[in-house]
């Protein structure tokens, strides 16, 4: 069983040291809302002054892209996918195996630390400001509002163990930029981050409900906005869930296997 | 009492061959060969509880490979290895706790934390307790000089800061047995001094084992009375430093320096073994002639401007054994 105390160490010193890095969080929010401002003109663009499109309002839309944005700035928070591959690479990472701790646990709770900082001194006060000037979809209720909190944690749950995952793949590979591409390519299309899914052609949304991308991005949007609603909800909660269920034994298994590999081959 | 055992250890690398020329390389990408490269071929020895063992040998001996072995950080592909009673791959995290390890070539602390939240981290992780944790944190201010970097980031101190800052968090959580592999490299002069001062010093007071690698001899003369020495993965000697030096110090040089160069000396008992210009190194036997004949005997034939008698050093000796190899006495 592991001791969380040990582990929420980490949290709390992730946390200060995050504090450290001021200007990253500056310049990390900079892009983020650059970013949104991008996004925010192409789809203004693509409703050309029309009220909906498929069903969805402009300002649900709108809406959407913003919350989505947040929870990039969210995700992109943690230890990045460079930064695994790096530690790999530098032979850090098995040199923890020597520490009396659970690795990816440890960077897990490392990242809620710089996580928690990221949101609390830059995210939520810019986004909370754009959700109060502006009139954009509020969930209706505090069951919806639960509900993405959920769904947003379960996300950051499921890429935390897909990105830990691919980055650990550099233990059995030299090159490891095919590697990168395929994550951020998966990331940024499938998960439904900047396309809600409901726009995808056919073929390709299949592709995306067959995967667990959609489980970062796009179900707690949809929760968001409402256009996950009622019932629905806990269907797409559940099928979160089972994605990371999942993701975590692809996490295991990797990491077994990575593991296994420096202490039985060497590093 | 033996605090590590190592018995008939065997590790094999699998390394990927390379294949040459676009062929080579094309294949390489559906099939790839792999060598099996013996970093340590079968190593076995014993280690006292209290013991100061330099565990010496060229680049590429195995070294590092034993030391991953007894953290539990390599499996051995064959023979056993138990440390404080724990086979250590098969509970490195329990292993962790009565181990540590400071590796010279690169720190072990968070990097862009202060030092001292470091040490907080590993307190938790080692779960000390805060009154030990005062105490050893006390200690070791005292020793290493702490208090002047304790607030620095890792990534801004010294070497010599950092080695120290290093050294110190590998006890903290006081393991009976500690690793240091090559401590002092790229220290000072004075830096180095101090590392040995408190390696001594720890060892003398808590009674920690400690299994030093080094290139530096003068680690080894200074702090070890016991040296393991390996080349190509198998153990070359294994004893007193004291004995090596004894036995490999008979061997002397005579350096001469003469008013001319003569064509050749010859000499009873001694042996030219390298001249430059007019400078003359002679090898002796001290068994068999003493300094003095063998002087004696040069001043006869040449006129001596300046000579010296060296002893071998501990490096020299080394240096020879990896060279010729080791032959055991016989008994």
């Amino acid at each position: 069983m592991p001791r969380f105390h040990v582990y929420w160490i980490f949290t709390k010193k992730a946390f200060l040291r995050s504090a450290v890095y001021r200007f990253d969080v500056w310049s990390r929010l900079g892009s983020n809302l650059i970013f949104l401002l991008m996004w925010g003109s192409i789809w203004t663009a693509l409703y050309a002054g029309r009220e909906e499109a498929g069903g969805i309002s402009f300002q649900a839309m709108l809406t959407y892209i913003i919350v989505s944005q947040f929870l990039t700035g969210v995700n992109g928070a943690g230890t990045p996918l460079w930064e695994i591959q790096e530690k790999v690479r530098t032979g850090d990472i098995a040199l923890e195996l020597m520490r009396p701790f659970n690795i990816p646990l440890r960077y897990l709770f490392a990242d809620f630390g710089s996580v928690a900082f990221y949101i609390v001194t830059a995210l939520l006060p810019i986004y909370a400001m754009l959700f109060i000037f502006m009139d954009f979809t509020l969930p209706a209720d505090v069951f919806t509002w639960v509900s993405f909190i959920a769904a947003a944690f379960i996300g950051f749950l499921i890429r935390y163990c897909i990105e830990m995952s691919f980055g650990l793949l550099s233990f059995f590979l030299v090159e490891t930029g095919g590697i990168e591409d395929i994550f951020y390519f998966a990331m940024s299309l499938l998960s439904g981050s900047v396309i809600p899914l409901w726009f995808f052609p056919e073929w390709l949304a299949k592709v995306a409900a067959y995967l667990p991308f959609q489980g970062i991005y796009y179900i707690p949007n949809a929760i968001f906005i409402g256009e996950i609603a009622g019932g629905e909800i806990l269907l797409s909660i559940g099928l979160q869930i089972f994605w990371l269920i999942i993701c975590y034994f692809l996490l295991r298994l990797v990491w077994n296997r990575a593991s296994h590999k420096v202490v039985v081959q060497g590093g | 009492m033996p605090i590590i055992e190592v018995a008939n250890v065997r590790k094999d690398f699998m390394i990927a061959k390379r294949e040459t020329g676009m062929m080579g390389a094309l294949k390489s990408l559906i099939k790839r060969e792999y060598i099996k490269k013996e970093a340590v071929k079968d190593i076995s020895f014993s280690i006292n509880e209290g013991e100061i063992v330099g565990y010496i040998g060229p680049n590429g001996a195995g070294k590092s490979t034993t030391i991953k072995m007894l953290t539990g950080i390599l499996v051995p592909s064959s023979g056993d290895v138990l440390v404080n009673g724990i086979v250590p791959y098969e509970n490195r995290q329990e292993n962790a706790k009565s181990i540590g390890v400071v590796f010279g070539q690169r720190s072990q602390l968070w990097w862009d934390l202060p030092t001292i939240e470091s040490f907080e981290l590993l307190k938790e992780i080692y779960q000390v307790s805060n009154q030990r944790y005062k105490k050893n944190m006390d200690t070791f201010t005292d020793i290493l000089g702490l208090d002047e970097f304790l607030n620095t980031p890792v990534r801004q101190l010294s070497l010599g800061q950092r080695m120290r800052a290093d050294i110190a968090a590998s006890l903290l959580h006081d393991p009976p047995i500690l690793f240091l592999d090559e401590p002092t490299i790229g220290l000072d002069v004075v830096a180095k001094e101090k590392m040995r001062t408190f390696i001594k010093e720890i060892n003398h007071e808590r009674k920690i084992t400690v299994i030093l690698t080094t290139h530096d001899m003068e680690d080894i003369e200074k702090l070890c009375e016991r040296m393991i020495l390996i080349d190509h993965g198998m153990k070359v000697y294994d004893g007193e430093i004291a004995m090596i030096k004894e036995r490999f110090g008979k061997i002397r040089t005579l350096i001469v320096d003469l008013e001319e160069s003569p064509r050749s000396i010859q000499l009873l008992g001694g042996e030219v073994c390298k001249e430059e210009g007019n400078r003359y190194w002679i090898k002796f036997n001290r068994d068999e002639v003493s300094a003095s004949e063998l002087i004696a005997q040069i001043t006869k034939t040449h006129s001596v401007k300046d000579l010296t008698v060296e002893e071998p050093a501990i490096e020299s000796i080394i240096s020879r054994i990896y060279q010729e190899g080791y032959q055991p006495l016989k008994a």
